[in-house]
């Protein structure tokens, strides 16, 4: 089955064998594991099984050049054996006719000593050969495929027989052995080539998916560090600006969205953490204030109330903050309606216009245009209920609060101002952060949640928000919405 | 009266039993959605309190399958403090109040009777056109408010008030109810929003006329009766 060098190769490869598997024993069972769990690896990324796929691929072109190749090349040989057989049998056939078996004889002695000519010929009649090189046959007409008188396997003949007169039969033929050798060079040289496409294929493969798996290993890296608790790890990019380099800024810019988001979670617990301490603090010494003190029912009664009022105040505060990560969250964009500005904010004249008047305050209201925007009406009540409320409780008795509706570029703006003390320009930056409490606030009710809710709200609904920069005329905030409808206003 | 109360959080379910039975309700429970469900098809409840969040079944999903079955016993929804928008869903899902955990249990009983009351059918026969407390009459086609024959001059959100008060006439209003029914407010307002209107419409309907109909109620809220 193999040749003698190929098994004396053979028998060295198996006594190698050997040999290096004893190494793979000495270097320990760790490495080898480990060894074998990198080339697993390899074989399972995605680039080496494009390349995978990409040699069936070749090998199936392969296979199907190979085939039309040796079918042509088959056909060639045979069609010039057949055309130099034929060419043969018609000059045997006229030199007979004009001066009979003597010429025919001639003829093929002619024929054969020509270069390139037929391999074999014969003329018989009845059982005598009387030229050729063929011992004699049986005698048929055509295309004739014969055994070749020897023992070679590889040789045979092929060509055409025919009768000259009844009787007297020529037959003219050639080795197929050409042919087949041609064949076997063919097939060789095909072989070399899908081999060295195969290696070629093996190694791009190999680099491709090591290249692939360098990125890969990059990024999940990157990963178990921050899963470590490193959050300031980031993927590297190499400026290539390829998709594994787009993936890499992707991922980052999501890490630091989230980081943004836990340094602000971060933040709001710490402040959280901070405002509840007092009013914690401040029930817990109630309570014991009225353990150690309280003789009546009465003082226990008054304690309970103050206790009870005290944690309605924390859990308000608890309410509010999570209503603020709710709206920012963005949950409630899906149940949007079309909301007409101008009567939601005459209901809030009608129903703040009496609580500003018992506090000495006038709240008056123009409505400039109408304006219908897309919007939670329940959110939108509570953000314009907060600027108003800001407005009465942040100022002193005597001011004068304005809330104007008007169409400003095509946008619906509400605006509401105050010609109160107003709010230092320093501290407006400020005035949108949680539990952002000025100090002169401090003391009134509230959790300094307000405006930080209107900002979420208001970015909820895609809206602007701007606080008036001018000092020394009270305070005025702005909302501008994108409008849905836009009428005058009603008569 | 005779409620249900579908609660999975064994605390709440033993704190709002022992409320509901304080004010003189018969309370059956259950801690599963689908033992609730099948226990409210199977009763005959004055009013459902139904957690938003069960095992077993959700408490949205349980109000749907009882109003699809035809039940129109009136339903409480509690739900917990982070759920925003849940109100909508909840009261188009068929609920007919919705109240935040924590929650006062004087709140709780405020709105079981208000629910309750809404739900009688006695109450609901027809639409009325006048409102009758004592000798204060409000006609609802003409907008006008009488007391003792007296014609009295309302502000809108004033009318809106009264009228949310005399329907509820002897049962306790609590200044939530009010925000939400009255000015359909659906925040806590840090403004006395409450008191200022209910001291004009007092100033307006109690003085000058002898007894007092509207009563503040201690850690609850407003009633209005006749005495």
């Amino acid at each position: 089955m193999f040749s003698a060098p190929t098994k004396a190769f053979l028998r060295f490869v198996e006594s190698r064998k050997r040999s290096i598997s004893l190494l793979c024993r000495g270097s320990g069972r760790k490495a080898a594991a480990h060894f074998s769990w990198n080339r697993f690896r390899l074989l399972h990324t995605e680039g080496f099984r494009i390349c995978a796929i990409f040699v069936a691929v070749f090998a199936l072109a392969m296979a199907v050049l190979a085939s039309s190749v040796l079918f042509i090349v088959n056909e060639e040989f045979r069609d010039q054996i057949v055309q130099f057989a034929q060419a043969d049998i018609a000059a045997v056939r006229d030199g007979y006719r004009m001066e009979g078996t003597s010429e025919a004889v001639e003829v093929i002695g002619q024929r054969m000593a020509a270069p390139g000519a037929s391999d074999f010929f014969l003329l018989e009649r009845g059982r005598d050969r009387l030229a050729g090189n063929l011992a004699p046959m049986p005698a048929r007409e055509g295309v004739v495929a014969l055994a070749y008188p020897g023992p070679d396997q590889r040789h045979a003949i092929l060509g055409i027989g025919a009768f000259l007169a009844p009787g007297l039969y020529v037959f003219s033929g050639s080795d197929l052995f050409h042919a087949r050798l041609a064949r076997q060079r063919i097939v060789a040289t095909l072989i070399w080539v899908f081999a060295a496409g195969l290696v070629l294929a093996g190694v791009g493969g190999t680099l491709v998916s090591r290249n692939f798996l360098r990125r890969t290993d990059a990024i999940a890296s990157t990963c178990r560090a921050i899963m470590d608790g490193n959050l300031k790890t980031r993927i590297p990019v190499r400026g290539a600006q390829d998709e594994m380099d787009r993936l890499a800024e992707t991922i980052n810019r999501m890490l630091d969205r989230i980081a943004g988001l836990m340094e602000n979670l971060h933040q709001v617990t710490n402040d959280i953490a901070h405002d509840l301490r007092t009013p914690v603090t401040h029930l817990r010494h109630r309570l014991e204030r009225a353990r150690s003190q309280a003789a009546t029912v009465q003082d226990y009664e008054q304690a309970l109330e103050a206790a009870i009022a005290a944690s309605d105040e924390i859990l308000a505060l608890f309410t509010a903050l999570l209503r603020i990560a709710q709206i920012e969250g963005g949950a409630r964009r899906s149940a949007f309606a079309p909301v007409e500005l101008a009567p939601l904010l005459r209901h809030l004249q009608d129903v703040f216009g009496p609580v500003a008047e018992d506090s000495g305050h006038s709240l008056s209201i123009r409505l400039e245009a109408m304006a219908t925007v897309r919007g939670d009406r329940d959110l939108l009540v509570q953000l314009f209920s907060n600027l108003i409320e800001n407005a009465i409780v942040h100022t002193p008795g005597g001011t004068a609060i304005c809330v104007v509706l008007a169409l400003t570029d095509g946008r619906g703006t509400v605006t509401v101002s105050d010609n109160g003390p107003g709010v230092p320009l320093e501290e407006h930056a400020n005035l949108f952060r949680r539990l952002y409490r000025r100090e002169a606030s401090r003391t009134r009710p509230g959790y300094g949640l307000g405006l930080a809710l209107v900002a979420a709200i208001a970015e909820l609904h895609g809206a602007s928000i701007g606080i008036d920069r001018r000092t020394g005329a009270g305070f005025a905030i702005g909302l501008s919405f994108l409008v849905t409808d836009n009428r005058p206003p009603d008569p | 009266m005779k409620i249900l109360l579908v609660e999975d959080d064994a605390e709440t379910l033993e704190h709002v039993t022992d409320a509901l039975a304080a004010a003189g309700h018969r309370v059956d429970s259950a801690t599963d959605g689908l033992d609730g469900l099948a226990r409210a098809m199977k009763g005959d409840y004055a009013a459902l309190i139904l957690d938003r969040m069960l095992p077993g079944m959700e408490g949205l999903e349980i109000v749907k399958r009882l109003r699809g079955s035809g039940s129109q016993t009136p339903v409480l929804f509690l739900t917990t403090m982070s759920g925003i928008g849940d109100r909508v869903e909840g009261l188009e899902g068929g609920a007919d109040d919705y109240l935040v955990k924590p929650f006062a249990f004087a709140e709780l009983l405020a709105r079981v009777n208000a629910m309750t009351r809404r739900a009688d059918p006695q109450s609901g026969r027809g639409v009325p056109t006048r409102l009758n407390v004592g000798d204060l009459e409000m006609d609802l086609i003409r907008r006008s408010v009488q007391r003792d024959g007296k014609r009295i001059e309302l502000q809108a959100q004033e009318f809106k008030l009264l009228e949310y008060l005399m329907r509820n006439t002897g049962r306790a209003v609590t200044r939530a109810m009010l925000l939400e029914n009255v000015w359909n407010l659906h925040f806590d307002p840090r403004t006395n929003i409450v008191e200022t209107h209910m001291s004009r419409l007092r100033a307006k309907v109690d003085r000058g006329f002898g007894d007092e109909m509207i009563h503040t109620i201690r850690g609850t809220g407003y009633v209005l009766r006749a005495d």
